[in-house]
């Protein structure tokens, strides 16, 4: 047994292994990486290097190349440069997450895999895809729709994220309640090692022996290899689809109706709410029809045969006027639906509207616990003096407070980072986690010993040198570590990709 | 190691572990905890967490072999083990530790058998989407542990699917846990995906948060007899492209037929369940599409052909899995079922899984050996793979049962060793004789 790995092990506090410097990326890396790939495929000016220094979060990182590999023999090829020299190495798709996981924490070599887009294979009969990581989530699903199908897992960005990103998160999104996150979809990889090396983990079919490496990678958020080619379970698109929006004037009523429609044995695809103030920043824009007055709107869809979608959303209707719905409509016709969601897409690029910036949290806590989790925000919010707007995955305690306000003011960005984590341990202590599909990222690595005791760290650390990937390979995510992060920028300004469109990001 | 050696570490360990209370320690010479025909020294019945750990730790730093065990049901799983000193019985570590029936998770000890899980959350109009064959006896920890599934496989996928949350003994005894008790987490690596299949040989489970599903307001159970399993296959494609609701869709072969359903012909099995206006709808068009096909289609009744089903294919004798393509799996289960012997072999497919089981008794171990050759190189003509669920002894010894490893091999070799060094958890029984 070799213990050449040892060195990339995270270690207990008291004794740091002995590990190499962690290495810079200085012109002779930068000519070694255009030599490897091609200088088309490189960029390290400093302009060139300004949009990706960030990602859908205030944090930023500057890197010092990024490179633009279009096969897996240049990914393979980079990433052997990085690690020859020692210098960092991030994965990154489309810069649209949540938590900082694309962002050089530390500097280093940016891999970027969007023009690796190719949609390789579509399998109709077998229901699989194999995509390599750049495709977008949204062109997969209109990529099979032709053969009845489409990709499940729908997080509200779909329209710019990448594929690869959502393996690397464990993406969820609306519709996550009845067909699962991405580890649900994933049946195999191609994956790039942190020393370069190829291998293939799961494959067609679930059914691969072995111990499931492909269940462990889903969600490791860039910390253990590079993924260049997935392959996907596809699902058929339903007969029928019936969307419900159910108006409430008091919050908990709306929350008490999503526990009573679980109770009642039903499993909406869908299940999300809205509160007054995104309800306030997105009618004016978008008329969809959630009226201002009201303190909650709960969004249902329920998928299937015909008859069993009119059968539940009847039964889904009834129960939300036991639980004191003002009115319950129904969508039947696409398009009607398609505006009914419109409002919940637009929730966060609407708030823009209210004030100049929010900052997007990411808790989940037991669905029972919703309504007093719920009250307790509210009361953390008022307490930093913030207004707070709720949009939320009601179905499986998935909440995405808004904190909104205004970065001019001095020392607000600090009390809203502040407010932040007062709300993730909130939900921490009712009993669930710090991220339901954000990832930790760069942003929550201080808060993972909520979690997991450092024996439990320790298991975990475990699996990254199982994939040689110690330390220095994509620094500063996930997990807590020992060598030095650098400090998050807090005074930068929010940026939101507004170029990609007014479906946003959670 | 030397026979007195081990002898004397497994004194030591006895005497240690004996000191702690209501923990039980027996000898191993029954063939109660036999596997693969190899006798442990010791039986240890641990009541406690605390007392699973000081096992374990105890155990490790004597160079001792641990197997786990649930309720055996699945121990024909897995390579002859290199060493085997004492057997881990997880039988008594057993409670509900919490059911949350309006947040559809339930937290339960790996001993919890599954069949007393299931009837526990059925109170609540609930279960935990998972069936696997055989008898009563698994325990949630041995079918998480072997990765055991069921006819529920068509729409529920496998336990990894389910598992949210798991806390695992480690071979030095640390405790360890990933996960929660949440249905969304994506906080800390997914560990558990790497325990469920596992054998116990990164770590012996201890306890397991589950999310669940609602139990069907109607069920049916409807069979169709067919000229060939093209028809049957057809038909089970025709089921699983409409939508229609069912929880299970199996490829009976016309032996299996027999025992199951008493009637020797290619059958396809569907197990409708849901609404009861979309089990209606169901019910009418399997039957138009049988009459389509001039398949014969009837209602059966539901819990004593899933009953028969399970026993039918509990691991006996010789048990394989294949898995192939759900578009290979017609041409591949007729060529498995004859050159198994035919009506002599009993199969069944989940066939949107791509997934033959096949039960077949081989006579000797010969004969055994060549089947399994024979049907190992069928799989690959298909691009699939063989698993050899159970066997006779001495057959398993002549193969890794799980067939030739892959390119990431040495990841999952780092991982044992990351995991267990010593080798102390079921050493060489998972692929690669790892």
């Amino acid at each position: 047994m070799t213990r050449a790995h040892e060195r990339h092990r995270t270690e207990d506090p008291a004794g740091a292994p002995a590990e190499r410097p962690r290495g810079v990326v200085t012109r002779e890396v930068v000519r070694a990486l255009e030599r490897a790939l091609g200088r088309e495929r490189v960029i390290s000016t400093p302009e060139e290097l300004i949009a990706y220094e960030f990602d859908g979060t205030i944090e930023r990182g500057t890197p010092q190349a990024v490179v633009f590999p279009e096969s897996t023999e240049q990914v393979s090829a980079a990433v052997r440069v990085a690690h020859r020299f020692g210098v960092p190495v991030i994965p990154r798709g489309a810069g649209t997450g949540l938590s900082g996981g694309a962002i050089a924490a530390v500097g280093g070599v940016i891999v970027a895999l969007t023009r690796m887009k190719r949609v390789l294979e579509i399998d109709a009969v077998n229901r699989i895809a194999v995509v390599e990581p750049g495709v977008v989530n949204l062109d997969l699903s209109r990529a099979v729709a032709p053969c009845g199908l489409y990709y499940a897992p729908d997080p509200s960005s779909q329209r710019a994220c990448t594929i690869g990103g959502n393996v690397a998160e464990n993406a969820g999104g609306p519709h996550c309640l009845a067909m699962g996150t991405t580890t649900n979809h994933v049946l195999g990889l191609e994956l790039v090692l942190a020393d370069g090396e190829v291998v293939q983990v799961g494959g067609r079919s679930r059914d691969v022996a072995g111990y499931d490496l492909t269940g462990a990678f889903v969600g490791s958020e860039g910390t253990l290899a590079i993924a260049t080619k997935i392959v996907v379970r596809l699902s058929r698109i339903p007969e029928a689809t019936r969307t419900l929006l159910a108006i409430f004037d008091r919050i908990d009523d709306a929350s008490n109706a999503v526990s009573a429609i679980i109770a009642a044995g039903i499993v909406p695809s869908a299940m999300e709410m809205m509160d007054r103030n995104i309800i306030r920043a997105v009618e004016p824009v978008l008329h969809c029809g959630y009226p201002l007055d009201a303190e909650a709107v709960l969004l249902i869809e329920v998928d299937g045969l015909e008859e069993g979608t009119i059968e539940e959303a009847d039964a889904v209707d009834a129960i939300c006027r036991r639980h004191a719905a003002r009115e319950v409509r129904l969508a039947v016709a696409a398009a009607d639906r398609e505006l009914l969601w419109s409002g919940r897409k637009s929730s966060i690029s609407a708030l823009g509207r209210l004030y100049p910036n929010y900052y997007v949290l990411d808790g989940v806590v037991p669905r029972t616990r919703l309504p007093d989790v719920l009250r307790q925000v509210y009361a953390i919010a008022e307490r930093y003096g913030f207004a707070v707007a709720n949009v939320f995955h009601a179905g499986d305690g998935n909440l995405h407070p808004n904190l909104l306000f205004d970065e001019r003011e001095p020392g607000v960005t600090a009390k809203v980072l502040e407010a932040g984590a007062e709300i993730m341990r909130l939900c921490v202590d009712a009993g669930g986690t710090i991220t339901g599909e954000h990832g930790v990222g760069l942003e929550k690595r201080d808060f993972i010993a909520w979690l997991f005791s450092e024996d439990d760290l320790r298991a975990m650390s475990r699996l990254k040198a199982a994939f040689h990937a110690g330390e220095d390979y994509n620094p500063c995510k996930a997990f807590p570590t020992h060598k030095g992060c650098g400090e998050v920028t807090q005074a930068q300004v929010q940026r939101t990709a507004a170029a990609i469109g007014t479906d946003i990001y959670v | 190691m030397s026979e007195a050696a081990t002898a004397h570490r497994i004194g030591e360990f006895v005497a240690v572990i004996s000191s702690s209370a209501g923990l039980q320690v027996t000898s191993g010479g029954t063939d109660a905890y036999a596997v693969d025909g190899m006798l442990p020294d010791v039986v240890v019945t641990p009541v406690s967490i605390e007392q699973l750990q000081a096992c374990l730790s105890e155990a490790g730093t004597r160079g001792l072999a641990v197997i786990p065990f649930g309720g055996g049901a699945h121990m024909g799983l897995g390579n002859t083990p290199a060493a085997y000193d004492v057997a881990l019985a997880l039988g008594r570590h057993d409670r509900i530790v919490a059911h949350e029936p309006a947040d559809l998770t339930v937290t339960v000890e790996a001993g919890v058998r599954l069949d007393t899980l299931q009837a526990a959350l059925a109170q609540h109009g609930q279960f935990l989407p998972l069936d696997a064959a055989g008898d009563g006896r698994a325990t949630v920890g041995g079918v998480l542990a072997a990765n055991a599934q069921g006819a529920l496989r068509h729409v529920f996928g496998t336990a990894r699917d389910w598992v949210i949350g798991i806390k695992v003994v480690q071979a030095d005894g640390t405790l360890v846990k990933s996960g929660g008790r949440v249905v969304k987490n994506v906080a800390g690596y997914d560990m558990g995906k790497l325990y469920v299949g596992s054998l116990g040989t990164l770590g012996v489970i201890a306890e397991v948060t589950f999310k669940l599903a609602p139990l069907p307001a109607a069920e049916a159970t409807v069979v169709a007899a067919c000229p060939s399993p093209h028809a049957a296959a057809t038909l089970l494609f025709a089921a699983h492209d409409a939508g229609l609701a069912l929880h299970a869709a199996e490829l009976l072969s016309p032996g299996a037929a027999q025992v199951v359903l008493g009637d020797a012909r290619w059958s396809a099995l569907f197990r409708v369940a849901g609404g009861a206006r979309a089990v209606e709808r169901t019910l009418r068009e399997l039957r138009a599409l049988a009459a389509g096909m001039q398949a014969t289609c009837a209602t059966r009744e539901p819990a004593s052909v899933m009953r028969a089903w399970h026993d039918a294919f509990a691991p006996r004798a010789l048990s394989l899995r294949v898995s192939v393509l759900p578009s290979a799996v017609p041409g591949a289960i007729e060529e498995i079922e004859s050159a198994l012997g035919g009506a002599s072999a009993w199969l069944s497919s989940t066939v949107s899984a791509g997934l033959i089981r096949a039960r077949v008794s081989p006579g000797d171990d010969a004969h055994g050996l060549a089947l399994v050759d024979t049907v190992r190189a069928l799989a690959a003509r298909c691009d699939g793979a063989l698993v050899v669920e159970a066997a006779s002894p001495s057959v398993k010894r002549e193969m890794d049962v799980f067939g030739p490893t892959r390119t990431d091999f040495a990841i999952m070799q780092r991982l044992k060793d990351e995991l267990d060094r010593r080798r102390t958890l079921a050493p060489g029984r998972f692929a690669g004789r790892l």
